[in-house]
C-alpha cells in the first residue's frame, strides 16, 4: 500500500469557494491539495450564471473571458403581470461558469495548490495527532486541515459531527435551460413571480448576449412534487417563448436556509453551498462562496504559519464571516421568510405601487421601503426575524 | 424501505442528497447510490426531485426490478 500523500490543507471541491480557499491557503504558504470529483470542473453548469459586479469584485477581478453579457437593467414581473423596471441597480454579469470555474482552478494551482481532477473523497476521518485522513477514489491523502467545499450535498461534513441535511423549507429545487428567441431582450435580467409560475421561488431570464438566455426557476422544497420543477419550467417557457428551441435542460438545488453553524470543528472548515452561504432571497451563492473560500484559505495559511491548525485559530474564519457577510445572509433569510408570506395579490399591489415610480430612481432599498409602507406590520415581523 | 432511481431521468444534481435526513444517498460523478439499510422511506428525496427520477419502494420490489 503506497504511503498517503501529506498536505497541510486538503480542499474538497473545486467550485468557486474551494478554488479560492485553495488559492489563498497556497499563496499563504501552506501545502494544498484541491480535489474535484468531476473530470472537468464547471460542467454541466448548475447555476443561473447571474452575478452582480459589486459582490463578485470583492474577491476577484472579473475576467472578460467569463463575461457573456453585462446588464444594467433589472425587471420584476408580478404574478398578475405588472412590470417593474429597475434601471439604476448597478452592473450585473451573465457569466460562463465553465470558463470561470476552470480559470479559478488554474489560479489556485498557479498559487501552488496541487489539483486532483476526477478524484472523489469518500470519507474524511480524524486519525489523531491533529491529522485527518481522506479516503478517495484515487490516492489516500492526509492533511492537518480540511476545507469542505463539496456543494449543496454537503455530505462529508455529516460524518464529522455536522447535521447538514436541509429542511424542505430551506431548499429550492430548480430546473433550467437555454432558450433562443428574438423575444428575449438582451439588456435586462427578468424575474417572474407568482404561485402559478414558481411557488416559493421565482423564474429568471438572464440574457447571454447572443440572442439566447439562461431561463430557469426554483420551487421551495415544501411546494415541490416529483418532476414539478421540470413541468413548471416547460410551462413557463411555452408561455414566454412559444416554439423557441430549448437546450441544456438541467436541475439543481439551492440552499435557502441560514448559514451553517458552526463553520469550524477542530481542524475542519466548511465553505460555500456546503456551508449554506447563499443569499436566501435571490439564491445567489457565487459571491458568498468566493468570499468565504478566501477567508477560510487565508485563515488556514495563517494558522499553518503559526504551527497550529486547530479550532482555536481556525475559528477566526467563522468570526470574520459572521461579522461581515454572515449578518448580510441573516438579513436575506429574514427577507425571504417575509417574502414567502406575500400572497400573489399582495405582490401585485406592491408592483402597482412601484410601477408608478421612475425606474431610474428605484433601488432595492426603495423597493423594500415601499413594500413595508403598504403594510407596516410586515416591518415588525421582519425586525423580529432579524434577531 | 429504499428508493429506486430512474437512471434515464436522473440528472445527478444532488438535491436528494441535500435533503436526506438519514444520509442514505451518495452521489458519484455518474450515478446516485442508495443505501437500503439507512433509508427510512421518508420520501423527501422523491418530493424534491426536479425531474421526478426517484420513487419510494420496498426492497423486495427493488430486487425484482
Amino acid at each position: 500500500m503506497p504511503e498517503p500523500t501529506r498536505f497541510d490543507v486538503i480542499v474538497v471541491g473545486a467550485g468557486p469557494a474551494g478554488s479560492l480557499a485553495a488559492r489563498y491557503a497556497a499563496s499563504g504558504g501552506a501545502s494544498v491539495a484541491l480535489l474535484e470529483r468531476k473530470a472537468k470542473v464547471g460542467a454541466p453548469v448548475r447555476c443561473g450564471e447571474g452575478v452582480g459586479l459589486r459582490g463578485l469584485s470583492r474577491t476577484v477581478t472579473p475576467d472578460p473571458r467569463w463575461i457573456l453579457n453585462t446588464v444594467t437593467k433589472v425587471r420584476f414581473v408580478s404574478p398578475g403581470g405588472t412590470v417593474v423596471n429597475l434601471d439604476g441597480v448597478g452592473e450585473n454579469f451573465v457569466v460562463d461558469r465553465t470558463i470561470m470555474d476552470a480559470d479559478l482552478v488554474r489560479q489556485a494551482s498557479d498559487a501552488g495548490a496541487r489539483y486532483f481532477a476526477g478524484v472523489q473523497v469518500l470519507e474524511v476521518a480524524r486519525l489523531g495527532g491533529g491529522v485527518y485522513g481522506c479516503r478517495t477514489s484515487g490516492p489516500r491523502l492526509e492533511g492537518r486541515c480540511v476545507i469542505l467545499a463539496d456543494g449543496v450535498e454537503s455530505k462529508l461534513a455529516r460524518s464529522l459531527g455536522w447535521s447538514t441535511h436541509l429542511r424542505l423549507e430551506d431548499i429550492n429545487s430548480c430546473a433550467f435551460c437555454k432558450v433562443r428567441s428574438s423575444a428575449i431582450e438582451q439588456d435586462v435580467c427578468v424575474f417572474h413571480t407568482g404561485r402559478s409560475v414558481a411557488p416559493g421561488g421565482y423564474a429568471w431570464v438572464f440574457p447571454r448576449g447572443d440572442g439566447s438566455a439562461n431561463v430557469g426557476l426554483g420551487l421551495l422544497g415544501t411546494m415541490c412534487g416529483p418532476g414539478r420543477a421540470r413541468q413548471a419550467l416547460a410551462d413557463f417557457v411555452q408561455r414566454q417563448f412559444p416554439g423557441s428551441p430549448v437546450t441544456d435542460t438541467h436541475c439543481g438545488g439551492v440552499p435557502v436556509g441560514k448559514w451553517l453553524r458552526p463553520l469550524v470543528r477542530e481542524g475542519v472548515m466548511v465553505v460555500g453551498d456546503a456551508a449554506r452561504q447563499v443569499h436566501a432571497l435571490t439564491g445567489g451563492g457565487i459571491s458568498y462562496g468566493l468570499i468565504a473560500g478566501r477567508l477560510a484559505g487565508t485563515t488556514a495559511a495563517e494558522a499553518g504559519r503559526g504551527g497550529v491548525l486547530d479550532q482555536r485559530h481556525l475559528i477566526r474564519y467563522e468570526r470574520e464571516w459572521r461579522r461581515t457577510f454572515g449578518r448580510d445572509q441573516n438579513r436575506s433569510f429574514a427577507l425571504k421568510s417575509v417574502a414567502l408570506s406575500f400572497t400573489d395579490g399582495y405582490l401585485d399591489g406592491i408592483a402597482r405601487s412601484l410601477a408608478r415610480a421612475r425606474s431610474s430612481k428605484l433601488s432595492y432599498a426603495r423597493v423594500f421601503a415601499i413594500a413595508f409602507a403598504r403594510n407596516p406590520l410586515l416591518l415588525v415581523k421582519a425586525v423580529r426575524l432579524f434577531r | 424501505m429504499t428508493v429506486s432511481v430512474d437512471t434515464t431521468v436522473c440528472d445527478l444534481c444532488g438535491c436528494c442528497v441535500a435533503v436526506c435526513p438519514a444520509d442514505s444517498l451518495t452521489l458519484f460523478e455518474t450515478e446516485l447510490v442508495v443505501d437500503d439499510d439507512r433509508c427510512t422511506g421518508c420520501g423527501r428525496c422523491v418530493k424534491v426531485c426536479a425531474f421526478g427520477a426517484l420513487a419510494c419502494t420496498t426492497r423486495k420490489e427493488a430486487d425484482r426490478a
